[in-house]
């Protein structure tokens, strides 16, 4: 019945008790798993948006649906072109979010305040990208309940569509913007020393995991919506 | 200065200051907005404890109804008003006791009831910590829940009444305000008060999965946790995994309801408004949705019991518990399998068919576990020097309401069989007595276990002798009929059977049911009384270790303070079950591993 | 624990390649999917266009790894933790392909049992309307209004079969 000795030393001191069998204080295995059960609210909404989907005869053209671009004449049509600034600001904003991070575990205050403020303008950047096309798309007559286009063959189009797609980006977009609440409070606390006095910068490493977390949802929103 | 070092400063910083700082306790911040997980413990008992009697009052209302559908009683009216027209309960109204039913014994009770209360108090106790890995969190999840509580009650008294739709909340009777009276406020009511009880349970489990994993004392590794952290563990998984896929069906309710979309609807027509432009939807893709998180749930609500029960069934046996390797396998199958197998609630729905036998054999998948720790428990009894306390009575009743539910589990669990018996009243026989009646003895058994360590009393053993045979006899008298009933095609949430001639049969069982129902719910307030009284007044406990058990909260003083242990962490060598070893009837977990001993785990 | 200052510095440099790394791998990643993704528009064979839609979702499955392996340094942690996130996620698996194969599977019930389900995709509306613009000023009553009324050309009264 000796069940720790068959593990290896190194294991079972890991897991022995006393302390982390995972090296991370309690709070970022937390947002660990909060992330976890996030997945699982963007997973059942993106699965919700398949099923319906899969359940639908026709669908609308992504490509026909977004191909606006800000301050562009009105017979311009440019599919993809909007959107995919948008992901590399996101891209962008995460690879400045890292360097942050980095800069934190090097105590390196200054490198701290300069990548979170570039993350916290990339946030803002997106959000700002995302009322525009918002925006654009309700003065085309999409909205909730509201569907202007029709399916790639030309036939008419569930609202289903639009539903969906303001329902998922809007609540992405929700949790970008709490993430921007969340990285200005950190660079507060950075600005006033707090993490110095602490002897650490966890909490930017947490609040580093939530902002990849966004990016990450991203990607599948992106593809989903757009690509596919 | 490196990463490591910095973790383990900040962690016994931590641990210091809940060690020796004296708390300067005020009634508010020692009552009520404590952070100390034995009070938040309590808060959750007793809220509990407050909806399962609001709870169990509704189901006597409605069986009231049931049994006795011509007879009118004129202080229904006196209490109930409109919804009791001239004594007799209005459709309306039953419908609404249904509904209301089912939602608050399902999450209010035996979800926060249960899990939220012996997470609270036996995670940090077992694992040996001062407190919860973030005590404020979850001070937080009491207040969400009580928050959802106190919208929940409320919705009980908007003029259009509560939801009154079954407690799945199937659109479009809950995405339409036309539907019923209660798809009104009422449902609004009901949404915004699950979407807080998610967030609760979300910010336990998280804080739960958390304790368990970072906080457990030296020597305490995963294999020498006792059954119920283990149990509780993957309850808290379950509920950190399928809850937001809840939360995401409710958005897309909200939204169906209130901004126009058509997620779950389509090809609508409502009696007095017309057809609707709703169009496109899918009233399954709710379904899917919403037993991604409901069969989950059933675990969440069993497994707690499941590990009280094996706990408290070694201790009073004064055998270590058999199997324990194979009692956490088959937590472990059963946490991976109820993720698997939500479309078995959907047979008739239309569901492809050939995905429903995918659903049959996953699901008949799940009688392996559940047979491997049923077979467990009785190898534990056999032989065994048994007390029977009545913690131990109702462990055992667990195990032999688990038995009957669960065979009829594998009836429901075939298609072919479903398709006959669904949404009869088999059906609320068998989750009734497996999920229902089998979890409320689990959590009998661990109040009566632990109330010692709670409130340093004894509860009564004659109350509680008396509680434990009217209740199980009780249980087994109102539910073993329903299971004909169900056979003969009676279907469940009508509400008067007796205008169908094939069901005039029944008027006597039902009538029966519902007396018996009535003895049961009046033998509960017994145990309140018990509780309350003993609370007060209970024989003192004067012993550390009232039970002689092995597992370390019972290291701690009698009235633990905040921090539990005075001084320092018990350190942990052993695992929790040596009864009866080497001529020893136990050997708490705190005792070093001797030169000359047996085999140890 | 205590490494030497040129260790650090090494430790630092390796770091940040990296992150360069794996930013350039990702934007890469997301050029690629943009070229198919332009590809795929002026694209008839539709067995192409799904090998094509294959080939997005490995991509885009190979940036999630990146994200969440590099970015969110999962793939630093001990082992175990690596293992708690990575085995629940598997669940993903029965939770996707289930959902959509239901939702297929309904699809095909409604042609097959609900006429006016199929005849409503071979409908082609006429004309795509030019006047989005005038529908943004009539505010919210006129939404319910819009939508019935696209509805009715190829909708005359539902008949209530079930």
């Amino acid at each position: 019945m000796s069940t720790t000795t068959t593990a290896s030393p190194n294991e079972a001191k890991l897991w022995g008790g006393g302390k982390s069998p995972f090296n991370s204080e309690y709070g970022k295995v937390m947002m660990w798993y909060f992330l976890m059960s996030d997945a699982f609210t963007f997973g059942a909404f993106l699965i919700s948006y398949g099923t319906v989907r899969f359940s639908t005869n026709g669908w609308p053209n992504s490509n026909e649906v977004f191909r606006s671009f800000p301050f562009a004449p009105d017979g311009v049509h440019a599919p993809l072109v909007f959107v995919s600034i948008m992901t590399f600001i996101l891209i962008i904003s995460s690879v400045t979010m890292v360097l942050a991070v980095h800069a934190g575990k090097n105590m390196d205050k200054q490198g701290v305040v300069r990548n979170m403020i570039l993350t916290i303008i990339g946030g803002i950047a997106f959000l700002s990208c995302q009322a525009w096309e918002w925006n654009h798309l309700h003065s085309e007559g999409a909205w909730w309940g509201m569907n202007p286009f029709l399916n790639a063959d030309g036939t008419a189009s569930s609202t289903n569509f639009t539903n969906f797609f303001f329902t998922i980006t809007g609540f992405h977009g929700f949790h970008v913007f709490s993430g921007v609440v969340i990285n200005i409070i950190m660079l507060i606390m950075t600005l006033l020393n707090k993490f110095e006095q602490r002897g650490h910068y966890l909490m930017i490493e947490k609040a580093g995991l939530y902002w990849h977390f966004v990016d990450l949802v991203w990607v599948f929103v992106f593809t989903i919506f757009y690509l596919l | 200065m490196s990463h490591e070092a910095v973790l383990h400063g900040h962690d016994s910083h931590g641990h210091d200051e809940h060690g020796h700082h004296e708390h300067h306790d005020t009634f508010l911040t020692k009552y009520v907005f404590s952070q100390d997980h034995k009070m938040i413990a309590k808060q959750f008992l007793i809220t509990g404890m407050v909806w399962a009697v609001l709870g169990g009052l509704m189901s006597v209302l409605f069986r009231l109804q049931l049994g006795y559908p011509d007879a009118s009683f004129p202080w229904l009216e006196s209490l109930l008003g409109k919804w009791a027209k001239g004594g007799q309960i209005t459709p309306e109204a039953y419908y609404a006791l249904v509904t209301t039913h089912g939602t608050v014994l399902v999450f209010f009770v035996l979800t926060a009831g249960l899990s939220g209360t012996f997470a609270n108090f036996l995670i940090p106790l077992q694992v040996g910590a001062r407190d919860m890995a973030s005590p404020f969190m979850n001070m937080l999840s009491y207040w969400f829940f009580f928050t959802a509580s106190v919208i929940m009650l409320s919705s009980l008294f908007v003029e259009t009444g509560p939801f009154s739709g079954g407690w799945t909340a199937y659109p479009p009777l809950s995405a339409l305000h036309d539907a019923s009276p209660g798809s009104k406020t009422g449902m609004d009511l009901w949404i915004i008060s699950m979407a807080l009880f998610v967030v609760s349970s979300l910010l336990g489990g998280l804080n739960y999965i958390a304790t368990i994993l970072n906080m457990r004392t030296k020597g305490m590794s995963m294999t020498r946790l006792p059954l119920t952290i283990w149990a509780l563990f993957f309850t808290a998984v379950l509920g950190v995994l399928s809850f937001p896929v809840l939360l995401s069906g409710m958005i897309l309710l909200i939204f169906d309801r209130n901004f126009g979309t058509s997620f779950y609807l389509s090809d609508i027509y409502v009696n007095g408004v017309g057809a609707l432009s709703n169009e496109g939807g899918s009233a399954i893709l709710f379904q899917h949705l919403f037993w991604f998180l409901g069969h989950p749930e059933v675990y969440i609500i069993l497994l707690p019991a499941m590990g009280m029960v094996s706990e408290i069934m070694s201790v009073n046996s004064r055998k270590p518990i058999f199997g324990y390797m194979a009692m956490l396998g088959s937590l472990f199958a059963i946490a991976i399998l109820a993720f698997l197998v939500w479309a078995h609630h959907m047979f008739v729905t239309g569901l492809n068919p050939f995905l429903g036998s995918v659903f049959v054999l996953l699901t008949l998948l799940i009688a392996v576990p559940s047979a491997i720790k049923v077979f467990n428990w009785l190898t534990t009894l056999w032989r065994g020097n048994i007390r029977f306390t009545p913690g131990m009575l109702f462990a055992i009743g667990f195990v032999s309401l688990f038995i009957s539910g669960g065979l009829t589990g594998i009836w429901l669990g075939n298609a072919a069989l479903d398709i006959y018996l669904h949404d009869s009243y088999f059906v609320v026989a068998h989750f009734h007595i497996v999920m229902g009646v089998a979890s409320m003895f689990g959590m009998f058994a661990g109040v009566y276990h632990w109330f010692p360590k709670m409130y340093g009393r004894y509860l009564n053993n004659s109350l509680g002798y008396i509680h434990f045979w009217v209740t199980i006899a009780g249980a087994y008298l109102i539910f073993w009929p329903m299971h004909y009933q169900g056979l003969a095609g009676m279907p469940r949430r009508y509400f008067d059977f007796s205008i169908w001639e094939s069901f005039k049969q029944f008027a006597e069982l039902n009538r029966f049911i519902s007396t018996v129902a009535m003895i049961v719910f009046a033998t509960q307030i017994l145990f309140l009384i018990n509780f309350f009284y003993s609370i007060f007044k209970g024989r003192k406990v004067t012993v550390l270790n009232p039970w002689e058990a092995n597992t370390l909260e019972w290291t701690t003083p009698i009235n633990p303070g905040h921090g539990n242990w005075p001084g320092e962490i018990p350190e942990v060598h052993r695992w929790p079950y040596d009864y009866g070893k080497d001529g020893h009837d136990f050997i708490p977990q705190t005792t070093p591993v001797g030169a000359d001993e047996t085999g140890t785990h | 624990m205590s490494h030497s200052h040129t260790d650090q510095e090494a430790h630092n440099a390796e770091a940040m390649a990296e992150i360069k790394k794996v930013t350039i791998i990702l934007s890469v990643f997301t050029i690629i999917e943009l070229i198919l993704g332009f590809w795929m528009i002026s694209m008839t064979s539709v067995s192409l266009k799904l090998a094509i839609k294959g080939t997005i979702v490995i991509l885009m499955m190979a940036k999630a790894f990146y994200i969440v392996a590099y970015f969110m340094h999962l793939k630093h942690e001990v082992k175990n933790l690596i293992m708690t996130i990575v085995v629940p996620l598997l669940l993903f698996v029965w939770f996707i392909s289930a959902f959509l194969w239901d939702g297929s599977s309904f699809r095909n019930l409604r042609n097959n049992y609900d006429p006016h389900f199929k005849e409503q995709a071979t409908i082609k509306v006429e004309q795509k309307e030019e006047e989005h613009g005038a529908a943004k000023h009539e505010g919210s009553e006129a939404k319910h209004e819009g939508a019935e009324s696209k509805h009715e050309t190829a909708k005359p009264e539902p008949a209530p079969y079930y």
